[in-house]
């Protein structure tokens, strides 16, 4: 055995290229395992674009359907709820969507691409209860400052007619808005963002 | 960082943990070819573990869902079919590994004096491995899974008195089921890797009590230096850790080709067969264990009386056991033992792998007489070791080690 | 060291291949998943004319887009020919079904038709080739036609409209056409090559993957092989 303890620079070259090439395949055969984990074909497929047909629907209504399991909303608003829809003041918590809950192309006061069409993961963003969906104003029962839109019954958060959130609620943050585009005039493709955006 | 060393120190002996078995730890210099498998065998364990876990985050135990679950990860989770091919593929080279291993132990006496306990707690790991790898082999419920658990469970009913209602019980229904299947997955998943780690961890501590032995079987113990260190040892770390590395390198290499390129590998390590969901009215034309169990089936089959074979079958695995002390001669390494030793190791190797073909093919007549004249040389083995051992005409071993190779 | 090396050969490599009892000699064909029109047109056969019978139950629609090289578009306009049962046409991503009833099928063949995702791997690519050109004309069976292959086999020959129908000839032990179908023997044989290459594909679509990957394993363990052999040699120069 050497006596001498001081490693030859190529010991040391060589140590060194082992542990690189080591850590580099380490890293590559990690992947594959944490790759399983993600979501699986069969996931992808359950959690596929939904197809929303709104040709029957009637102003002032709307229609739940579901997208990865989260009920999704479509209400046509009439032109008394798109005229009542709040203008920035001192009602709503962050009146200009900055906040990151909607794609760009809803990032306007309707919160929607047409505002005849709103479209909203229908999960209040408190503790993920359900939302009333509440669209005549001056109601006796959330008072006569309200303006028509949402509440939710768990936890007594308010949001407006393009799901944002009123001040000082529980609720921490405006209704998420899904990705979404018009596959036609009458047809929402919900879960995918259309062409052009 | 030194303070923190010694702060861990004082709670837990760590660096002493180090010294003693990796650094410290001396270890012959002369280890050949065959001293690679312990530590592959290690690897192997570990990859088996976390393979096992991703596949299990997917698997169904169900026998409704578990073979569509396995299709599942071959097709539609992300990476699927490599997990489940690294876990079928390190089976068998498992196995691969472990008869090496043992074989090894054969060459140079390992199981003799002081090292008897670690050859018997790697034979109880072998046994453990056998019904680890039995069970594992049914979750994917295929034709074969189905139809080779079929058979072996039967076996356990040729046992007189107990048999039928042992067999019942190991079963939980009155033809293998989705409660076999449940019990099998909780067994493969959960108990057997359990035990297999304790063992794993006895057989290291007794090996790391006694030092390795080595190809010329001599104890490097005998001869020290001053400081009390062999004077044919080296430091585990880093003389056999590099070298360690590079036979697992070496071995990654052809393990990965295989996964990679022949998976299946001609159907030897995933049968045909086992491409067919499982079955209960249908029998494959040819019910065939897969290829590690094929030398056991062969001595099972040889014997014409379903208890014999049972019997000889069980026969064959605890013979192993008593090898130290059916082995009566003084000198390990066959490097130095007599003629004798050498021409009864050949034809023991020869009958292991002549049983092995014959557990693979349909038994025609002649193939069965071929296999009871195996089965014979397998025993005969045993019976002549013990007779010639004890006088055998030995060369003197050299008081040093000898390096070639 | 030899010897040593033969020792692992012996274990590692198959000594024979599996045989189950034949009838008859396998014809070989050549597989080639990297064409993909080849593919492409077995998928078109396959959902054309057996679908209707055997699933692929384990296999998604959606996977062609990658491995087929098609597009969504493509595959539900030309591959997807089944609705759910309030008539809206199969999703892209779902499974690959048919509605066949059990009983039905049970009654008019005598079994379940398989469902075909794995038997390329159960049977093999030349035991399909061969089955899929062994159908001649026997009138003693309910079908009127029987398999060289697979004798009394209970599936009636579907591509008779593109085969045409031959019979064994009793003097030279081969085959004679009897009714000509749309296509010659020869493009016959090429459809049917395109199909079992379509079904080798669906029984493990992973082989498209894993000899390409697997060839980047094996280049970089082999020179970390290298690397990893200078490096114990360069410690065992201590060694003496």
């Amino acid at each position: 055995m050497s006596n001498s303890n001081k490693p030859s620079n190529r010991r040391k070259f060589l140590t060194n290229l082992t542990q690189i090439m080591g850590g580099v395949g380490g890293v590559f055969a990690v992947i594959p395992f944490l790759s399983t984990m993600s979501p699986s074909e069969k996931a992808k497929a359950a959690g596929a674009p939904v197809e929303i047909d709104v040709s029957a629907l009637r102003p002032g209504s709307y229609k739940i359907v579901e997208w990865r399991g989260k009920p999704v909303w479509v209400v046509r608003r009439t032109e008394e709820m798109i005229r009542n829809t709040l203008e920035d003041d001192k009602v709503l918590s962050d009146p200009k969507s900055l906040g990151e809950h909607q794609p760009i192309y809803t990032k306007n006061k309707y919160r929607s691409i047409n505002p005849e069409f709103l479209v909203l993961v229908g999960v209040c963003t408190h503790l993920g209860c359900s939302p009333l969906y509440k669209p005549n104003a001056k109601s006796a029962e959330l008072g006569l400052d309200w303006n028509g839109g949402f509440f939710c019954p768990c936890h007594g958060s308010k949001f407006d007619l393009s799901g944002r959130v009123h001040k000082a609620m529980p609720a921490p943050s405006n209704l998420e808005v899904p990705p979404y585009y018009f596959a036609s005039d009458n047809k929402i493709i919900v879960g995918e963002d259309g062409e052009k955006s | 960082m030194d303070k923190f060393i010694t702060w861990i120190d004082e709670r837990l002996p760590v660096s002493n943990f180090v010294k003693n078995h990796l650094s410290q730890y001396y270890a012959p210099k002369n280890f050949n070819f065959f001293y690679y498998f312990g530590a592959l065998a290690i690897f192997i364990f570990i990859l088996q573990i976390v393979t096992g876990i991703f596949l299990t985050i997917n698997y169904k135990p169900d026998a409704a869902s578990a073979f569509a679950s396995v299709e599942y990860i071959m097709r539609d989770v992300e990476w699927g079919w490599l997990i489940r091919y690294l876990h079928s593929t390190g089976a068998s080279f498992f196995f691969v590994v472990i008869y090496l291993h043992m074989f090894r132990a054969m060459l140079y006496g390992s199981y003799k004096n002081p090292r008897e306990l670690l050859w018997l707690f790697g034979m109880l790991i072998f046994v453990l491995l056998m019904a680890e790898a039995f069970m594992g082999y049914l979750l994917p419920w295929g034709q074969m899974s189905y139809w080779g658990a079929q058979v072996i469970i039967s076996l356990f009913g040729a046992i007189p008195y107990i048999g039928e209602s042992l067999a019942l019980w190991i079963r939980g229904d009155y033809v293998i089921s989705d409660a076999t299947l449940n019990r099998f997955f909780a067994f493969h998943v959960i108990a057997l890797p359990l035990l297999l780690f304790a063992l794993i961890y006895l057989h290291l501590a007794a090996l790391h009590t006694n030092g390795s032995n080595n190809p010329d079987g001599i104890e490097i113990k005998k001869n020290k230096d001053a400081n009390g260190v062999p004077l044919d040892g080296i430091p585990f770390h880093p003389y056999y850790t590099v070298k360690d590395i590079f036979g697992l390198s070496v071995f990654l290499l052809i393990f990965t080709f295989v996964v990679f390129f022949m998976p299946e590998l001609g159907g030897y390590f995933l049968e045909k067969d086992n491409f067919v969901p499982a079955d209960p009215l249908k029998t494959p034309e040819h019910i065939v264990p897969v290829w590690y169990f094929t030398p056991f089936y062969a001595i099972l089959r040889a014997i014409p009386d379903k208890v014999g074979g049972v019997l000889a079958m069980g026969a064959a695995i605890f013979v192993l056991f008593v090898l130290p002390w059916i082995d009566r001669c003084s000198v390990k390494s066959i490097r130095y033992r007599g003629m004798s030793y050498k021409v009864l190791l050949t034809l023991f190797v020869i009958s292991f792998f002549g049983l092995g073909y014959i557990g693979m093919n349909p038994a025609t007549p002649v193939l069965t007489w071929i296999g009871r004249l195996f089965t014979l040389i397998y025993f005969g083995f045993f019976v002549a070791l013990y007779f010639t051992s004890a006088n055998e005409k030995t060369k003197e071993p050299p008081d040093r080690v000898t390096m070639h190779d | 060291m030899i010897r040593i090396l033969l020792i692992t050969a012996i274990m590692i490599l198959p000594v024979h291949a599996y045989a189950a009892s034949q009838s008859m000699p396998l014809k070989s064909v050549l597989i080639d998943l990297n064409n993909k029109s080849s593919l492409q047109r077995g998928a078109q056969i396959y959902v054309n004319n057996c679908l209707g019978c055997h699933t692929l139950k384990y296999q998604r629609y959606v996977k062609f887009v990658d491995h087929l090289q098609l597009p969504a578009e493509t595959i539900e306009n030309n591959l997807i020919f089944t609705t759910n049962k309030d008539g809206e046409a199969t999703k892209i991503g779902s499974l690959i079904l048919n509605s066949v009833n059990p009983d039905h099928a049970t009654e008019a063949f005598g079994v379940m038709p398989p469902d075909l995702t794995l038997i390329a791997r159960s049977r093999g690519a030349d035991w399909l080739y061969t089955f899929l050109t062994s159908f001649y004309k026997d009138e003693t069976r309910p079908l009127g036609v029987n398999n060289s292959l697979y004798s009394n086999v209970g599936m009636p020959h579907v591509l008779v409209w593109m085969e045409g129908l031959k019979k064994q000839s009793s003097e030279t032990g081969g085959y004679e056409y009897i009714n000509k179908g749309t296509m010659t023997s020869a493009e016959y044989d090429n459809a049917m090559t395109d199909l079992v290459n379509f079904l080798v594909y669906v029984a493990e679509p992973a082989q498209l993957d894993r000899y390409r990957i697997g060839f980047w394993v094996i280049l970089f363990l082999g020179v970390f092989s290298f690397i990893a052999f200078l490096l114990k040699s360069e410690y065992w120069k201590d060694v003496k």
